[in-house]
């Protein structure tokens, strides 16, 4: 059989199918549309059940939390007009804006407020806002604007909290309604965008809330594309499937950087990596802790993982945030660590064992980060024997008393408030330190009921400088986000590193 | 001939349900003696001792580990999986939402791959005892050599970023709505609402992962096709063929190629398996929305429901697959036809 068709016409089929082919994706988005390329996928729309700090600039697209943070991480009202806590820390009256609407139209009033926050938190340990909100006693309505936040002890970060991982408040009326399954398939909540569509580890659509209270975002649709392997996110920016993305490895960003038509960014936010110490083993002895932190080169890490973007630190508190110190650094000095070591028997000869975890994968570098340190460990005299560990698990070991002696660790702080990087990191109470002395442990628990803020901030600042000269915890680095997009789409820059849609527009 | 089809397709699905308790003990048993606590990862890190212990008589954890396996394999017939520790959904509901794109991506890559197969297999039948041979054979064992996640970087690297052709990322466009889920298969459910731009957009999102499946697995299938052909050419009734005066051509794809497909079939079955647990990591690099991507989350956060549910969903897709193959091969093969 033959086919008659011209070698022509056949030939311009084959040009005119490549070129609708290329056209739907030689170029991201219009303007009234942007893609981005992310990550992670959101682990689920309920925004109460996990905290996930990379997925907080989604969730802050389609909810709202009480309050809000401004670019320098200043509290800003939102959804709460006023807010005043009590000077005995233990209620905190609250206003809720009366004009504010959730995305099926209904109006959020306190009753939502309370069952965010407290009805949902005493249902059961199914939500890990009620890690944050434990010691919520009761909120009383006054009106459909007014509540008070009644405490059990004091709650001095409770309007940090407001603004921070899972305080995003949720439609009582809608849940009861079609119940939380159905919510978490179709959640509204009162942001400026509402999901219009979702894809599990693909794609999330949001289109812009029309009826929003506050400023309304500047770009209609936003696609957020997952892109879970870095090198296919650079690849996506460059072919222009997406019009901005994150987390690129920092040599990308460095070529990006001089490509005509990116920008690309390396920015410190405010996520520390930090080694966690136990207080006993190999670790009881405080020549070795001591030892540990002066034999590490955090710039030369810093150069060899983020193009030296990452801020070595000495505390754990990142600059610009209240609890960090400009008076105070703890030296790199391999020869002060064997002395150290040497006043405890130990050399590199006769080194000290320990065990010392890491993730690999949980954070840029983390595991190349662990082996760097690995061996300055060795050239003084700490024999290190590396484990990898799931994230996952990390809770449970902590629990069990089953880490090693030190673990690579990073920490999210939003807020920047030092009650969430060195209260929560050195309370032997929560389930993130392995710390468990009694000195450390009380210290912090104090600073946990001190409603005055100066007081308290002047506590976190005394603590912070007496854990590492103990040796109770070696702060690393301060994290970077690396970001790259088009020229012509602009962005807020948060300190926190949110890259919130609502703040992108096209010039 | 479709009786045949139909009795030995039941005859291996009777056969499979052994093969299957086997694997799901296996499963069941070794992802128990990981050193992971489900019930303590089901809460968050702030739940205590009494409420962890509680979660673990919720989840039947403090049963013996065999009545552990009764419960666990009762639910997982009724598709009940439990719930992900990391989505803190039902494991089951996540499955049946990503099998349809992982399905549709391996027919995709297994059709290619067959396509790719018996054309190089043929070509290099053909291409015997001529000088280009050697190329031609050096060329199938370097594409032997690549795997299926190499082939999606070169082709992403490319047809998208170079050439600018093919999307790489996601199902289907970003500017495009996602069609209804009738079928789950972005591409059915595209045409039953007669979507067409829907369905282009989704064939070309499917091309690059496909492509990538396909010519890692169609080498294989090339070079046993080849050597299927050599030993076919050897029977008596190919020279009789020939002195009846057949067409080489003829010879070859109208007698030789039939009695030679039968190996290659068999181990396409078996590829298939391997091929649908290749779409892992294809779905990653893709941003492809299927099982396999699931997976890797899966993994990463020791999620133990989740994997369960998606190690038994593998072993049940490859059972039937290889069962549908082996009801085609018995209708391929006359000598195993039932009288």
């Amino acid at each position: 059989m033959k086919f008659g068709l011209p070698r022509r016409t056949f030939l311009g089929m084959i040009a005119g199918t490549a070129a609708s082919m290329s056209a739907p994706f030689a170029r991201a988005a219009a303007n009234d549309a942007v893609t981005i390329g992310w990550p992670n996928d959101v682990p689920t729309w309920d925004p109460n059940q996990r905290f996930t700090p990379d997925a907080q600039s989604i969730f802050k697209a389609v909810f709202d939390q009480p309050l809000d943070q401004d670019p320098d991480l200043k509290l800003i009202p939102s959804l709460i007009k006023s807010w005043n806590l009590a000077p005995d820390g233990l209620s905190m009256a609250v206003e809720l804006r009366d004009d504010v609407t959730f995305h099926n139209g209904d109006k959020m009033t306190t009753e939502d407020f309370r069952y965010t926050f407290f009805e949902r938190i005493k249902s059961g340990p199914k939500l890990d806002t009620g890690n944050s909100m434990k010691k919520v006693q009761d909120i009383v309505i006054e009106s459909p604007t007014k509540a008070l936040m009644k405490f059990d002890s004091p709650a001095p970060t409770m309007p940090q909290w407001m603004a921070f991982l899972g305080s995003y408040v949720v439609p009582k009326k809608y849940i009861d309604s079609e119940g939380l399954d159905n919510f978490v398939k179709k959640p509204i909540g009162s942001g400026p965008y509402r999901l219009a569509e979702y894809e599990l580890n693909s794609r999330i659509v949001l289109e812009r809330y029309d009826n929003y209270w506050g400023r309304k975002a500047k770009i209609p649709r936003v696609t957020i594309q997952i892109i879970k392997d870095p090198s296919a996110r650079v690849a996506a920016i460059q072919s222009g499937q997406v019009d901005c993305t994150i987390n690129v490895p920092v040599r990308e960003v460095q070529r990006f950087e001089k490509e005509p038509g990116f920008a690309a960014e390396i920015d410190p936010i405010t996520r520390v990596i930090l080694i966690h110490m136990r207080s006993d083993l190999a670790f009881a002895d405080k020549n070795v802790r001591l030892a540990a932190h002066h034999a590490i080169d955090k710039a030369a890490l810093s150069k060899a993982f983020y193009g030296g973007a990452a801020v070595p630190l000495s505390v754990l508190a990142t600059p610009g945030t209240p609890g960090y110190l400009t008076d105070f650094t703890f030296k790199y000095d391999p020869e002060l660590a064997k002395k150290l070591l040497a006043a405890s028997n130990f050399s590199p000869a006769n080194p000290v064992k320990i065990g010392f975890a890491t993730t690999n994968g949980q954070f840029p570098s983390d595991y190349d980060i662990a082996r760097a340190v690995v061996q300055m460990w060795k050239a003084v005299g700490i024999d290190a024997d590396l484990q990898v560990i799931e994230y996952a698990k990390y809770f449970e070991l902590n629990r069990g008393n089953k880490l090693p002696e030190a673990m690579l660790y990073s920490w999210d702080n939003a807020t920047g408030d030092p009650e969430i990087f060195s209260g929560y990191q050195l309370n032997p109470k929560m389930p993130f330190s392995p710390w468990k002395d009694e000195d450390i442990g009380n210290r912090v628990l104090a600073l946990f009921n001190i409603p005055d803020y100066d007081k308290r901030i002047a506590g976190y600042r005394e603590l912070e400088r007496y854990a590492v000269e103990n040796g109770a915890t070696v702060p690393l680095l301060q994290s970077v986000v690396t970001l790259v997009r088009k020229k012509n789409l602009a962005y807020t820059k948060y300190a926190n590193g949110w890259l919130l849609p609502q703040t992108l527009q096209w010039s | 001939m479709i009786t045949t089809f139909v009795k030995l397709t039941a005859a291996r699905l009777l056969a499979a349900i052994p093969i299957l308790l086997v694997v799901s003990t296996l499963l069941f048993c070794v992802l128990r003696l990981l050193p992971v606590d489900p019930a303590a990862m089901s809460l968050p890190p702030n739940a205590t001792i009494v409420e962890i212990e509680a979660k673990r008589r919720e989840m039947g954890l403090d049963r013996p580990l065999p009545e552990q396996y009764l419960i666990w394999l009762s639910g997982a017939l009724h598709g009940d999986f439990g719930q992900s520790i990391q989505f803190r959904r039902q494991a089951g509901s996540l499955v049946a939402a990503t099998l349809p794109a992982t399905i549709q991506l391996a027919l995709g890559g297994i059709v290619l791959a067959g396509i790719l197969g018996v054309g190089g297999g043929l070509l290099l039948f053909r291409l015997r005892g001529t000088i280009f041979e050697p190329v031609a054979d050096l060329a199938s064992i370097l594409l032997l050599s690549i795997p299926e996640f190499l082939w999606g970087l070169i082709l992403l690297f490319v047809f998208g970023v170079v050439l600018h052709v093919l999307p790489f990322t996601g199902a289907v466009a970003a500017g495009l709505p996602l069609p209804p889920h009738i079928t789950g298969f972005l591409l059915l459910d595209s045409l039953l609402i007669g979507r067409l731009d829907i369905f282009t957009s989704a064939c070309e999102h499917l091309i690059l992962p496909a492509v990538a499946l396909g010519l890692a697995f169609s080498p294989t299938i090339m070079r046993v096709l080849r050597s299927s052909l050599f030993d076919v050419y050897h029977e008596e009734y190919i020279q009789q063929a020939r002195l009846r005066g057949v067409s080489e051509r003829k010879i070859l794809l109208g007698h030789a190629l039939k009695n030679a497909s039968l190996p290659t079939l068999t181990l396409a079955g078996v590829q298939f398996g391997i091929l649908f647990g290749g779409t892992l990591l294809v779905e990653v690099i893709y941003s492809y929305p299927g099982m396999g991507n699931l997976m890797v989350d899966a993994v990463r956060n020791v999620d133990l429901p989740l994997i369960q549910a998606i190690g038994l969903t593998y072993c049940v897709v490859v059972l039937l697959i290889n069962t549908v193959v082996d009801g085609f091969y018995a209708v391929l093969n006359p000598k195993l036809r039932v009288r």
